[in-house]
């Protein structure tokens, strides 16, 4: 039941959580079948909504427009309305104050492509992601198996994780850099005792990890919170079983916590992309501008530098057009490829 | 935040005690300047605003120069600029080729007042102007000036800077091996205007082709045969040596040197206040140095902003600004502004003046920016820089030094590099403004 957090969630694919269903019982059976199969699990859906109370909202389109409506208008003014001006501004080549504009086909995306700080900004890009993917539900993992654990103290452990996810992206940048600059931070004189030449303004992948961890840091929280209430889901009789049978804590949580989290990991592995793609603006700007040679200059820090920076507008545009078809296509990918080895049937 | 306040209610206390028989024509000025800089321009436009009973300019902070340009352009876009506003000098060609100015020089003149535009020293004169007529009006004009740490040098055994790339050298790998400091000199944050820009001009460098681009949109970079290279070579040699450190990000280059942690500093004569300020040490000033085989060195040439005056505004609102400018012109606000700020005198009789009054005998170092910048006659390779993206060629060529320092790239590789880069960049400006000439209609 306290599954629900993530219930929009399921109800918004209900159609493919029906179709894994029907499939999963007919592995065996030949693809004629697997038809039916799946005709059978709508049956069986429409059964279980039988049982559902229905809502009633009178005849004709009114009343539902008119509660659609302030979110179609969100949508229209910071959803559609931009994507449609950056798309004309990615195939125009304008002056900033717009007096002198030309129409330049797809110019601006041709010498993007062409050129390799864009390409090196891709890359960037994608090593950061993955990495601050991988490290941010690692740490939230432990963090949220631990508070499972911990009997005394548990709502001050859980406040304390909580923390850094009030403070603002540039203040936590600022942090970070301050505590890893080589010349005054107290955390790199740390690593310099270690005998680990740690400098961040000059070596690229120092930069480039100080950016990671500062951007995981920040974001730990946010996967902690779903996967705290994830684990409260996991049903005790399950565990108590496992252990009763001799598992210990970490083969119980391996083997039936791990899998029953499933749907969770994957939707936190979506939004974990989309905060590295778009929303560590802030933390990069902080903590490295981009620099050193481009070694943190991430795709959506980019898409900032060169519109409101360099004033260059059409290649801006068609900078987070791409970017916009990137995340789309990473989304899509994951749903087509991960989404098949989540088990929703919990 | 609690000054600005104090601002505002002052003036709203002086509009007051005018009382509502006089209409003052309002204007409004966006600016960058914050801290100690942000107070000083607030203490001018009262000034002005206290010298006469027509006009009222309103002075409004709007972030740093990127934030400033940005809301401008914003704002003209929605019909709405203001009347006047503050760009950096990177942003000159922007601006020129704009659409959206109205030249300074012709409505001040049109506006029957009489502002020497000869008198302006000359680096400050030519950036600025157009084919000899003055585009914007100088505001805050700056060169860089070489700070030092005097107790450092008399331990070294030195009495001061050398004059020569080379000596200097000798001097800071002495500093260090003497151990008398950490680290000879810091990276300042914008070196490519010190060590790049201004030590092209004065080591009479080409930086680009057709006079720095004074002579057309046509014009290339030519950096990557120059001594330039090697000189981003001798400062990837500097801090492998352990002899330039990086501040980085989190921390202020000036913070190195004014807490004594190194004992060379680079950077803009406007840091006058915030040195005096924030100084535990004894520091003094002198002119930034030269390649051994140049001599004599030509002159500096500026960064810093200029006041435009935007188009689309009333005559009675441009007699304000035409007011406003002609009072920042006077000798006097020159001296105040130049006391106030370290910012240089941007005309020779304010220069005169400050002379005549001895402010230069308690102030020393503040002079060295102007007569640094005032020495010689300009050349083609001193005069200043015209390339436009100007801030977008700076970025992909402080992008690819940063390749050597990280040691990714050789000196020549990279200047090659950033030259390329710079050229594509200059290209598209050419292709947008192709046969365009800069306003020059009057209001």
């Amino acid at each position: 039941m306290t599954l629900r957090l993530s219930i929009p969630w399921r109800d918004a694919r209900a159609p493919v959580l029906q179709r894994k269903h029907g499939s999963a019982g007919s592995k065996a059976v030949p693809a004629a079948a697997a038809g039916s199969a799946r005709a059978s699990g709508r049956a069986a859906r429409r059964d279980q909504e039988a049982g559902l109370k229905r809502a009633n909202f009178g005849e004709g389109p009114g009343l539902p427009t008119l509660l659609l409506l302030p979110q179609l208008l969100i949508l229209l003014f910071f959803f559609f309305i931009p994507s449609l001006r950056a798309l004309m501004q990615s195939v125009l080549l304008s002056d900033p104050f717009g007096n002198n504009v030309q129409f330049v086909w797809f110019d601006n995306f041709k010498s993007l492509l062409a050129s390799s700080d864009y390409r090196q900004s891709i890359a960037v890009t994608f090593w950061f992601t993955v990495m601050q993917n991988v490290l941010t539900l690692g740490s939230a993992l432990v963090l949220a198996f631990a508070t499972d654990r911990i009997v005394r103290g548990r709502s001050a452990y859980r406040t304390i994780i909580l923390l850094p996810y009030a403070i603002a992206p540039a203040i936590a940048g600022i942090l970070w850099a301050f505590l890893f600059n080589p010349a005054v931070g107290p955390l790199a004189q740390v690593l310099h005792g270690f005998g680990i030449s740690w400098d961040p303004n000059l070596n690229p992948n120092d930069a480039l990890i100080l950016v990671t961890l500062a951007a995981s840091w920040k974001h730990i929280c946010y996967d902690y919170i779903f996967l705290v209430v994830g684990l409260l889901a996991v049903p005790v009789s399950l565990m108590e079983a496992a252990a009763v049978d001799g598992a210990g804590p970490i083969r119980r949580f391996v083997s039936i916590a791990l899998p029953m989290l499933g749907p969770t990991i994957f939707f936190l592995t979506v939004m974990n992309f989309i905060y590295g793609f778009f929303e560590t603006f802030a933390i990069i700007d902080a903590v490295t501008k981009g620099g050193p040679a481009g070694a943190t200059n991430i795709l959506v820090y980019k898409v900032f530098v060169d519109g409101f920076v360099n004033l260059d507008l059409g290649s801006s545009a068609a900078q987070s057009v791409l970017l916009m078809s990137f995340a789309l296509i990473c989304t899509l990918l994951q749903f087509r490829y991960f989404d098949r080895k989540v088990n929703y049937g919990v | 935040m609690g000054r600005k306040v104090a601002f505002i209610a002052a003036l709203f206390g002086a509009l007051a005690m005018i009382g509502p028989a006089q209409a003052r024509v309002e204007v409004q000025w966006w600016h960058a300047m914050s801290g100690v800089l942000g107070d000083r321009l607030n203490e001018l436009v009262e000034k002005f605003n206290a010298s006469q009973d027509k006009y009222t300019v309103i002075a409004v902070a709007k972030g740093n120069y990127d934030e400033v340009t940005n809301g401008v352009i914003a704002a003209y876009r929605a019909k709405r600029p203001p009347e006047m506003v503050q760009i950096a000098e990177r942003g000159y060609m922007t601006m020129l080729l704009s659409g959206a100015v109205v030249p300074v020089q012709d409505l001040v003149e049109q506006k029957g007042y009489k502002i020497d535009f000869s008198d302006f020293i000359k680096p400050v004169a030519s950036f600025w102007s157009y084919k000899g007529r003055m585009s914007a009006m100088p505001f805050n004009s700056s060169t860089p000036i070489f700070w030092y740490n005097k107790d450092h040098f008399q331990k070294a055994g030195f009495d001061k800077p050398a004059d020569t790339w080379q000596e200097l050298e000798k001097q800071l790998y002495a500093i260090k091996s003497k151990g008398v400091s950490e680290c000879g000199t810091v990276l300042p944050g914008d070196f490519y205007w010190s060590l790049l820009e201004n030590y092209s001009a004065i080591n009479n460098q080409p930086y680009g082709t057709l006079a720095n681009g004074f002579d057309g949109l046509g014009t290339e970079f030519v950096y990557n045969k120059t001594k330039v290279v090697s000189q981003v070579a001798r400062l990837k040699k500097w801090l492998d040596d352990g002899v330039m450190q990086i501040a980085g990000q989190g921390f202020s280059p000036e913070q190195l040197f004014t807490s004594g942690r190194c004992s060379t500093f680079v950077n803009s004569t406007a840091s006058h206040g915030n040195i005096e300020r924030n100084a535990t040490i004894n520091w003094s000033a002198t002119f930034l140095p030269h390649e051994s085989d140049i001599n004599p060195p030509l002159n500096s040439t500026i960064g810093g902003g200029a006041i435009w005056v935007m188009k689309g505004h009333t005559p009675e609102r441009y007699e304000a600004v035409a007011a406003f400018l002609d009072f920042v012109a006077q000798p006097e606000t020159q001296v105040w502004w130049h006391g106030a700020t370290g910012y240089v005198p941007a005309t020779n009789r304010a220069y005169a003046l400050a002379r005549e009054r001895g402010y230069y005998k308690d102030h020393p170092t503040r002079e060295i920016a102007v007569l640094q910048l005032s020495r010689g006659t300009p050349n083609e390779n001193s005069r200043g820089f015209r390339f436009g993206n100007f801030v977008q060629t700076m970025l992909a060529q402080r992008q690819e030094v940063e390749a050597v320092f990280a040691g990714q790239k050789q000196p020549q590789q990279a200047m090659d590099d950033a030259v390329k880069r710079g050229n594509e960049i200059l290209r598209q400006f050419e292709k947008l403004n192709a046969g365009k000439t800069p306003e020059t209609e009057r209001p």
